[in-house]
């Protein structure tokens, strides 16, 4: 019942916060050169694209709320070679949060694609809805982290810690797996595979689920209290479940963020209507 | 938000999600009285479940020292002064639950434990209510005192932190009853570990998702009791199935505790929860403490407790505790001895009421030397 209103509200939200963005705030994504993923923060092409300053809205639909975000606007620009597509997502944080224990939470941002493109038969930008199934490419500042620097140990958490025997020191690797929690069963949150992003996929609340097959990357630069993230996704790829993008065509996409300083995680967020995104030929 | 029935407030409730019993629940009784907070049931979990990379603060069964043990720090003295005072005086309550105190835009009134109040997980250890006074003498109850409190999640009837998961990654078997949190499912957002008032949800931050007791499901599909239950050297446990009062069997040990000679209640029934472990409260403490504690009705439990002499199906069931490491489903007392089954009418265990005492002779001939201890 829980579930089926707020799908409802969802939908009924989505309607009324989403006017048709005027054709100047729509993203465009000129093409640049080159081939393969574009995961360069600084490079001076990002210049050349013109920024969209996305007003970020408080997530007052399903519960828990988040009233008060952090965060209430990201600049996009966006850029394509023809075989990828790289957004650049910056925005104020005084507060690098890329340690994760209980009481501290990681910054994230997430851009939201339809999987699907009718336009008039959009999926809401709220994580989609049933049948409307959405790709949600997810950059985690604590995946940058174990990338940059390696994974946390327990002694990089917690300096002074003591332990006498872990069971992976005495038993073998399979025998000591089901002592690893979710690491054991391969939790994509647990650890960045290759990328600190994840690509994923929805069809609305409480329904996001990591693909199997990961196709996007990106990149996290935190510097004088700003994030500036790359995402970056093939413009076209073998699975049913991410979107088709062509020179010269049109999508939508829409944005979410979390601080982490201010515990912003899951629907303690701040989420963005959709926002036009136009592909130079 | 739909409605439930709530048999431990005597009234409907509301919870995040229709309500739907188990076929059987997963309940436990422990007996304060004779837990001496050896730590031992502590220490089986830990070997058992949690000794790996993140779980070194992490105790799904652990003993605190009550009013001034808590782990982790505060956990039940925060919730309850969020709470606010409430009118637990009748068998129906009168106040609000956790889930009825909800904030506008939250699930459940909740908050989320600092990481350094699970720093220090025996922190008021043996620590009384106060110092005794000069004339201070023995009374019941004490003047000055302080029980132990084991505690392991209490796999309730409408679980918080099943309620309080906006993606569905804590599920309740309905088996068992046993409320378990998916580990490929769950994506770390910690809002069981805020919505369970109990904190017997715990943050991994090695695997960065959430864990928590799993009632020993391996052990109890195989109708074992816990590790926790069968490892207490002071057999202060007993682990099997509870029906709702309805539907309540007397020859069911737990049943007959609980609901028959209602001398076992749930920790903090006022939060709405319907938990399912059941603790005889501690006789010495003073009763305005265990009514908060334990809720409408303890007193009445005291006091049956103490009749359990005289009460022959009640001692009965209280002495199957840590009989056997089987469950037992149903008992029967007959002649000296009461008799514990499993679901098949398998004779499991088969304990005396009242310990045989043998007399020996003052003077041992063959060893020719007197004995100090002829009993």
């Amino acid at each position: 019942m829980n579930r089926v209103y707020q799908l409802l509200a969802a939908a009924a939200m989505a309607v009324a916060v989403a006017p048709a963005f005027p054709a100047e705030t729509a993203l465009q994504a000129i093409r640049v050169k080159g081939h393969g993923p574009i995961l360069d923060v600084e490079s001076a092409m990002w210049i050349q694209a013109k920024p969209v300053n996305v007003v970020m809205l408080p997530q007052t639909v399903a519960t828990p709320n988040n009233t008060k975000p952090a965060v209430s606007e990201l600049k996009v620009r966006a850029v394509h070679n023809g075989q990828w597509l790289a957004l650049l997502i910056e925005w104020k944080d005084p507060t690098k949060s890329d340690r994760i224990v209980v009481d501290e939470f990681g910054d994230q941002v997430a851009v939201e694609f339809p999987i699907q493109s009718k336009p008039g038969a959009m999926p809401s930008p709220m994580m989609g809805n049933s049948g409307g199934r959405v790709n949600i490419l997810q950059w985690r500042a604590a995946f940058q982290h174990d990338i940059d620097k390696g994974e946390p140990q327990v002694r990089d958490l917690y300096p002074n810690a003591v332990v006498d025997l872990y069971p992976d020191q005495v038993l073998r690797t399979a025998d000591a797996r089901p002592y690893t929690g979710a690491l054991g069963v391969d939790n994509p949150i647990s650890r960045p595979k290759a990328s600190p992003v994840l690509d994923q996929m929805a069809e609305g609340f409480g329904s996001m689920t990591v693909k199997p097959d990961q196709h996007a990357d990106g990149k996290g630069v935190w510097k004088d209290g700003m994030w500036h993230v790359v995402i970056t996704t093939p413009m076209a790829t073998e699975s049913a479940n991410s979107p088709r993008f062509e020179p010269g065509g049109s999508t939508v996409a829409a944005f979410a963020v979390w601080e982490g300083g201010s515990r912003e995680v899951g629907s303690r967020k701040a989420w963005s209507s959709w926002v036009p995104l136009k592909f130079a030929k | 938000m739909p409605k439930v029935y709530n048999w431990q407030i005597g009234r409907e409730m509301e919870y995040p999600y229709e309500g739907v019993r188990p076929q059987k629940q997963f309940a436990m009784i422990m007996d304060t009285n004779k837990c001496i907070a050896c730590q031992t049931c502590t220490v089986a979990c830990k070997t058992t479940w949690t000794s790996g990379r993140g779980q070194e603060a992490m105790f799904w069964n652990n003993v605190e020292t009550k009013p001034y043990g808590y782990y982790p720090l505060g956990w039940d003295v925060k919730i309850l002064d969020k709470l606010g005072v409430q009118d637990i005086s009748g068998p129906v309550y009168q106040g609000k639950t956790l889930f009825e105190s909800a904030p506008a835009g939250e699930r459940i009134l909740g908050y989320l434990p600092d990481d350094l109040d699970y720093a220090h997980p025996n922190i008021g250890e043996d620590d009384s209510t106060g110092l005794m006074e000069q004339g201070a003498f023995l009374q019941v109850p004490h003047m000055q005192w302080m029980y132990y409190l084991p505690r392991i999640c209490n796999h309730c009837t409408y679980a918080a932190c099943l309620g309080s998961c906006p993606r569905q990654s804590i599920y309740k078997r309905p088996e068992d009853g046993i409320v378990l949190l998916d580990q490929q499912r769950c994506r770390g957002y910690r809002e069981c570990v805020r919505g369970c008032p109990y904190k017997k949800t715990h943050f991994n931050p090695m695997t960065r998702v959430s864990e928590k007791c799993i009632g020993c499901y391996p052990a109890v599909e195989n109708n074992r009791q816990t590790q926790c239950t069968i490892t207490c050297i002071g057999k202060i446990r007993t682990q099997g199935f509870i029906a709702p009062p309805d539907k309540a069997r007397e020859d069911n040990p737990i049943d007959y505790i609980v609901h028959v000679a209602k001398v076992a209640k749930p920790l903090y029934p006022q939060f709405g929860l319907e938990p399912n472990v059941y603790y005889i409260p501690p006789v010495h403490v003073p009763p305005q403490y265990l009514y908060q504690m334990f809720g409408w009705g303890v007193e009445k439990a005291i006091e049956n407790y103490r009749k359990a002499p005289e009460d022959k199906k009640l001692l009965g069931a209280l002495l199957l505790f840590g009989a056997t490491p089987e469950i037992i489903h149903h008992y029967k007392v007959e002649g000296r001895y009461t008799i514990g089954y499993d679901e098949k009418d398998g004779e499991l265990v088969r304990v005396p009421l009242k310990e045989p005492i043998y007399l020996r002779v003052v003077y041992d001939d063959k060893y020719q030397t007197h004995r100090s201890n002829i009993t």
